[in-house]
């Protein structure tokens, strides 16, 4: 994986504007993506799509798949796209897969947008809505990044995939590879959730159980990848995964009639979704797609026992601290550090939103609160949303007539073994 | 201050990516391939930061970052010393911390970070 230097870049840009010219007559042509390149998060550095590339060589940052969105204006219906058979590919000319039968496809995406008018009451709100991604493949939000990652692997050829995880990306991992025919091995801490080791098992995939956390799990798989050749797909550390969930953005704006929510609160580990969110509100804005470009106030969500991103956010810093001694029921929040640090306090800062922590035990009562309120069992990370929109209220923060969206991530069968209110 | 930045890291391919992005920000690199070796130029040459792989072919970082704290040459119990490492073992962080390291920073090695790391406590020249 080199740089591109730039006349190689103008080039292939385009050849790229030409192929995608003519892509765009037929829908039944090969290749519909509007896939321009790949850039550096960090230093801005452009790469080839073409090639299999993981993270930023020369700055170690993530890689962000770039479109043609001027080309992509003129030849996409938004409305259209909203006719289309349900299911995340139906946005497929801004996801990266370019050719129709690479896609990897178990059902995901559209997931509901469900209003949550008994919380509505409790808490004097008006538009209160939870977006449930525990519909998803293998029950969990993680379905959306690892459809489009392992897709886009094998489409490159990848035959061999590994990924550390704090639980449920490994269950979509093994899923996704096992129907696209890859071989796949995950590390993940020997206390996850029994459900996400199983379904893993399952679905065909090696599972080494780690002492210790996914910042554990990430070295040894990463020493894995770099010795015996398999790629890695850990978040963020390929550039595919955050282009699956970029997709809950453009749902989001899809459900909200071409506007966008006032708050999103969202559970943040690695932070794929909350940046990938964040990237599509912008692509929005460029297609022309948005009937008002207001962007909401992105709220990061994460447990007080591991809350690097909080800790950061309130002290104004560009990268977070790595979290020592990580604890918290939700497994999918126990992330010393992510690798987007970075990426995540930018578009917190650039939403002018914010980053709370909240305890287990706030978890724990708002899931019973959602499940017997509103009949939505979720993962303890979605809960962790609820219990920070009441801190918000508190705080003022929010105004009781927003549009307020809570992401639930999974679904709360996924965590039996572990302690409920 | 002479913006000398050592770098104790037996992997060439991490060597040279700190070296390129220090010295393109005016900083001078010192180079050591293991812990004894580092903890001889940390002794002997005028060293304003330290930049400390954990997993050493000889000594390992812990044990290098506790002998420079204990070191002779005062200015070296304490200078910053940024631990970098592949986090492969349980509790590195918290080791590195303990062992007397000011900042752990996990491989990959994000270079913007770096940047901000080391300009905490060397400004940029």
């Amino acid at each position: 994986m080199f740089p591109l230097h730039k006349n190689d870049r103008d080039k292939l840009k385009r050849q790229q504007h030409a192929c995608q010219s003519n892509a765009h007559v037929s829908a039944e042509s090969m290749s519909l993506s509007f896939l321009s390149y790949l850039e550096c998060s960090g230093c801005g550095e452009n790469y080839n799509y073409a090639e299999l590339n993981t993270f930023c060589p020369i700055c170690q940052s993530p890689l962000l798949s770039r479109y043609d969105l001027e080309s992509a204006r003129q030849h996409i219906d938004r409305d259209a796209v909203t006719r289309r058979k349900k299911g995340m590919w139906r946005w497929l000319e801004l996801l990266p897969v370019l050719n129709r039968e690479n896609q990897i496809f178990l059902g995901e995406g559209d997931t509901p947008l469900l209003s949550l008018p008994h919380l509505e009451k409790e808490l004097r709100l008006s538009n209160l809505y939870v977006k449930d991604e525990s519909s998803n493949p293998t029950g969990s939000f993680k379905a959306r990044g690892l459809a489009v990652a392992i897709s886009k692997a094998k489409e490159l050829g990848v035959d061999k995939v590994i990924i550390p995880t704090a639980g449920n990306a490994g269950g979509a991992l093994a899923a996704y590879a096992a129907r696209a025919g890859l071989r796949a091995h995950i590390y993940m801490p020997k206390d996850t959730p029994f459900a996400n080791i199983e379904e893993s098992r399952m679905a065909g995939a090696d599972v080494t159980l780690v002492d210790g956390l996914i910042s554990d799990a990430a070295g040894m798989a990463g020493e894995k990848a770099r010795t015996e050749g398999w790629f890695d797909v850990s978040t963020f550390k390929e550039p595919y995964r955050v282009e699956g969930k970029k997709i809950m953005g453009y749902e989001l704006a899809e459900a909200f009639d071409w506007q966008l929510p006032d708050v999103i609160i969202y559970p943040t580990g690695g932070g794929t979704g909350l940046v990938g969110m964040w990237k599509a509100f912008d692509e929005l804005e460029t297609l022309g797609w948005l009937e008002n470009t207001k962007k909401p106030r992105m709220v990061s969500v994460q447990a007080d026992g591991c809350a690097p991103v909080v800790k950061a956010f309130n002290e104004g810093a560009s990268f977070c601290d790595f979290w020592i001694n990580a604890h918290t029921i939700a497994s999918g929040l126990r992330v010393p550090k992510s690798f987007a640090d970075h990426l995540i306090l930018q578009d917190i800062y650039d939403s002018q939103g914010t980053a709370i922590a909240v305890s287990d035990e706030s978890i724990l009562e708002s899931q019973h609160q959602l499940a017997a309120m509103e009949g939505i069992f979720a993962a303890p990370e979605g809960a962790a949303t609820l219990a920070a929109l009441k801190e918000l209220i508190q705080q003022g923060w929010v105004h009781p007539e927003e549009n307020i969206v809570l992401f639930n991530t999974g679904s709360g069968l996924k965590y039996l073994d572990y302690p409920t209110q | 201050m002479n913006n000398n930045i050592l770098y104790i890291e037996d992997n060439p391919d991490n060597m040279r990516l700190v070296q390129r992005a220090l010295e393109s920000r005016g900083y001078r690199l010192l180079q050591a391939k293991n812990g004894l070796d580092g903890i001889h130029t940390a002794e002997t040459e005028q060293v304003d930061l330290i930049l400390l792989d954990i997993n050493l072919p000889d000594i390992d970082g812990y044990e290098v970052a506790r002998r420079l704290r204990s070191s002779h040459k005062r200015e070296l119990n304490s200078i910053p010393i940024i631990a970098v490492t592949a986090n492969a073992l349980k509790g590195d962080a918290e080791r590195a911390l303990e062992a007397g390291c000011d900042v752990y920073m996990s491989k990959p090695i994000n270079i913007r970070e770096l940047w901000a790391r080391v300009e905490a406590f060397v400004p940029t020249p």
